[in-house]
């Protein structure tokens, strides 16, 4: 076995001596205590060395891709002919195996004799002293670190994250000179900060105006609309601000200046930014526009970086704040974080804003992978998923309209899912319970009904003498059932009793467990027959005999359920 | 000086710490320069620690007036203290009239006239030198060693263990974020005996070529796996019998989100996340020594140092 060993100098091919020694792995560090030891279990086979340091370099950024360079190639070619290969790193084992056909190995063993070799370097490599090891290596480093540097992957995200930083601070800086402004020019003219909000039109009319004495001589017709402008002038006639020197108006002019200035030129970064989105993540601008999309890239370092998170947390970035907060005290989460700003989340009603938030981040995770990752330069995919975002809010603003005309009034009402409300055991027994009292009512139900069937049951009887009991239960029973057939003839009853006593015989054991009931509750209401007086009692005791039953019924109905 | 940098460019969800640098979760640390380095950063505070800030404050205000300075030798070899108004820690100055971050320095002249510079090593910048002052046993950076530094940032600290080691030991500097590495490189211009690697500490393969064996791992990434980028490192280039040491960080949480089981979570009280940490450390052959606090100058901090792969004991 050959070990393959990439020093600064060079590459170098060692001959495994002893590969007895590589099966235990744990003892073999103590093989490279010494050099006599270490000679004797490798040794060495042979040694490219870097030309100069720009070959090292190839080599190096070659190797940090785990793909042999070309002088590598040749190098094993020559030396390492049928012999396996023991490399540091397997991804470039498994290159050079197909590339050049030669078994490597890549285990624990290899590693610890790849430390090994390293302890031992100077003294198995003879002709590379320690000292000639060194500055090959801090300049084969320099020259990588430049390198890396130089070719640095985020270098156009850069870009977008300074833009958006000078663009925030300059907003905030035009607005203390803005404030700065109005507070100066105040003193001689404090109506005129009624009277015109936006602080640009305020530095313009201040740089025009001057002194507000001028301000009815002069045409602000390039700067204010009409109504603003008879505003403006009727209140410089009545001002009660202070006389100024023109020396101080210079100075306040020249604020204004710095004021106008600063605003032309946020407009035009913000144009650049929003080019510079548009090349770079055109479908993450497309769905949330470039300000959002270009803070989303500065909060996560690199559109690259951004691409790996996901879309729950796109959601939530800008929000880690809260998001601890709540995780710390156990409240609800964020909903969103800087995309709240994104012109979707905007439109959404108050109550749709966290829904449309997670749908539009993770929309957004999807186009920022697109972007970072995929081939395609237009935005084609960001706006046919706006679109559907943008169908999925009417659809959602449009339930909500339906539900207001009350036309999903047969609905299930959605309960909200609480994590903290009982589970398991807890919902069966209210489950048990809704249940006891389900058989409790059907009782109840019962047996007024019963009682009704009774009144009927005594004309049928003074009527016909021949009714049997078994017959008046079954027609009870039937009655129970279907209160329309109460009003039927008696002989209808006797027929139509008969066969729903044969069915009753077939139908579940439930319900012949309720016949029994009815049989009793029958007998009962035979005696009830002939004695009128007793009836209330009886239908009483009749109460309190089905609800033993019906109690056994319950626990039975426990049982099924546990 | 230069411009705020928005949050820090961190990643992720660290932004706020100004930490993490060029990668979602990881990569050394101290996302762009959010630690010192930079020319006029005051303090570490700046970039890195909200509320840690105290800053500077202490160290070097007095200390100019070269006549009253007296440097003696501390404890730990190539490590000095500056006896003046206010005691100092200081290093010998590698390349003599240079300053690295504007730390301040003091000349002193010998018996002999020649004259030796050494500069000031701030405890609230560098956990090394809080180490150092917190009484730790032994630092294991001596002149001469070879260090393998994890977690560079922006080179500070690295100037100083290049002061430490001298023109005979080597510090293999690693660091990731690409804006900190800038001004590790840097630095390591005029340091020849500090290599720079910009690259993930997470993948000592990718810096086998240009690593040697070392004497010591001095880790400094705030990372929830730090101890298995300790242990990564170890075994390729930590010699049997070496030395570590780490700085351990309470409350890095990367924030999976909410995948926060196996990150170290900021809600454990500190101790337990220590305690967890020298128990990993542990399991991979490590040794571990000494632990200290580094209150007051870092907070929720501890160094823990430790051996490696040490020979068993003869008398045993």
């Amino acid at each position: 076995m050959l070990v393959l060993f990439e020093t600064p100098a060079g590459f170098a091919l060692f001959k495994v001596l002893d590969e007895g020694k590589l099966s235990k792995v744990e003892g073999l560090w103590q093989e490279f205590n010494s050099a006599e030891s270490a000679r004797q279990i490798v040794k060495l086979k042979a040694f490219s060395k870097f030309e100069n340091t720009s070959e090292a370099l190839k080599a190096a950024t070659c190797l940090l891709e785990s793909k042999p360079s070309k002088d590598l190639r040749k190098f094993l070619r020559t030396h390492c002919d049928g012999e396996t290969l023991a490399v540091a790193d397997s991804k470039l084992g498994n290159a050079i195996k197909d590339k050049l056909k030669i078994e490597c190995v890549h285990n624990n063993a290899v590693m610890e004799l790849m430390r090994g070799v390293r302890s031992q370097l100077t003294e198995l490599i003879s002709g590379l002293a320690g000292q000639d090891l060194q500055p090959m290596s801090l300049g084969l480093s320099h020259s990588l670190s430049r390198y890396k540097l130089k070719f640095s992957a985020d270098k156009v995200d850069t870009m977008i994250i300074q833009a958006i930083g000078l663009l925030d601070d300059l907003d905030k800086e035009l607005n203390t000179y803005a404030m700065r402004v109005r507070e100066w020019y105040g003193w001689h003219f404090p109506e005129l900060a009624k009277i015109i909000q936006d602080n640009i039109l305020y530095a313009k009319a201040v740089k025009l105006m001057g002194d507000r004495s001028n301000a009815a001589k002069l045409d602000f017709s390039e700067i204010l609309p009409e109504e603003v402008e008879a505003q403006l002038k009727e209140a410089a006639m009545i001002s009660m601000g202070t006389e100024v020197s023109d020396l101080d108006l210079l100075n306040i002019k020249e604020l204004c200046d710095q004021v106008l200035s600063l605003a032309e030129y946020r407009a035009q970064l913000y144009d650049y930014l929003k080019s510079r989105m548009n090349t770079v993540a055109p479908n993450l601008t497309a769905l949330v526009g470039e300000l959002v999309g270009a803070r989303l890239i500065a909060h996560g370092g690199s559109l690259l970086n951004l691409a790996k998170q996901p879309g729950s947390t796109v959601q939530i970035l800008g929000a880690e704040k809260a998001l601890f907060r709540a995780l710390k005290t156990k409240h609800a989460t964020p909903k969103y974080g800087l995309i709240y700003h994104a012109s979707l989340v905007g439109q959404a009603a108050p109550k749709h804003k966290g829904k449309i938030s997670r749908s539009l981040a993770s929309k957004t995770a999807l186009a920022i992978r697109y972007d970072a990752l995929g081939d395609g330069q237009d935005n084609s995919m960001g706006l046919e998923n706006r679109a559907k975002l943008e169908a999925r809010l009417r659809n959602l603003e449009g339930k909500e309209l339906g539900r207001a005309a009350g036309s999903a009034k047969g609905k299930p009402k959605i309960e909200v899912y609480d994590k903290d409300r009982k589970k398991g055991p807890g919902a069966m027994i209210t489950a048990a319970k809704v249940c006891i009292f389900l058989f409790l009512f059907s009782f109840f139900t019962y047996n007024p009904a019963a009682d009704s069937i009774l009144g009927l049951m005594e004309n049928a009887a003074s009527k016909d003498d021949e009714e049997k009991p078994m017959e008046e239960v079954a027609v009870g029973q039937e009655k129970k059932e279907k209160k329309k057939k109460k009003s039927k003839k008696a002989d209808d009853e006797r027929t139509n009793g008969n066969v729903e006593a044969e069915n009753e015989e077939s139908v579940k054991k439930e319900k012949k467990k309720r016949k029994k009931q009815v049989a009793e509750a029958g007998g009962e209401n035979v005696e009830a027959g002939e004695k009128k007086k007793k009836k209330r009692k009886h239908s009483e005791a009749n109460e309190e005999e089905s609800e033993v039953p019906s109690k056994k019924e319950k626990k039975k109905k426990k049982k099924n359920d546990d | 000086m230069r411009p705020p940098r928005g949050r820090g460019g961190g990643g992720g969800f660290r932004g706020g710490r100004g930490d993490g640098g060029g990668r979602g979760r990881g990569g050394g640390r101290g996302g762009g320069g959010g630690r010192g380095g930079g020319s006029a950063m005051r303090g570490r505070g700046g970039g890195r620690g909200g509320g840690r800030g105290g800053g500077r404050g202490r160290g070097g205000g007095g200390m100019k007036g070269g006549s009253k300075v007296v440097v003696e030798p501390h404890r730990h070899e190539g490590v000095f203290i500056a006896k003046g108004k206010e005691d100092a820690l200081v290093t010998k100055n590698l390349v003599a009239g240079e300053a690295v971050y504007n730390e301040k320095r003091i000349s002193v002249q010998n018996e002999d006239g020649t004259k030796v510079e050494y500069r000031i090593w701030n405890p609230f910048r560098s956990k090394l030198a809080a180490a150092v002052l917190g009484g730790v046993d032994n630092i294991w950076i001596k002149p001469g060693a070879r260090v393998l530094y994890l977690g560079a940032a922006s080179g500070t600290t690295v100037s100083h263990v290049s002061d430490i080691v001298g023109p005979n030991g080597v510090v293999y500097a690693v660091e990731f974020s690409h804006r900190s590495g800038r001004d590790l490189v840097n630095m390591a211009k005029k340091r020849t005996n500090v290599i720079p690697i910009i690259e993930d500490a997470r993948h000592p393969a990718k810096y086998r070529m240009l690593v040697g064996m070392v004497d010591v791992i001095f880790s400094d990434v705030a990372q929830p796996d730090q101890a298995r980028i300790l242990a990564l490192n170890a075994s390729y280039f930590l010699k049997a019998g070496g030395h570590f040491v780490i700085s351990i960080k309470v409350g890095v949480n990367s924030l999976q989100l909410y995948v926060l089981a196996n990150c170290i979570d900021s809600t454990v009280p500190a101790e337990a996340v220590f305690q967890s940490e020298v128990k990993k450390l542990q399991q991979e052959q490590f040794k571990p020594f000494e632990q200290v606090t580094l209150e007051p100058f870092e907070r929720d901090h501890a160094c823990v140092v430790g051996g490696y792969r040490m020979p068993k004991k003869q008398k045993a």
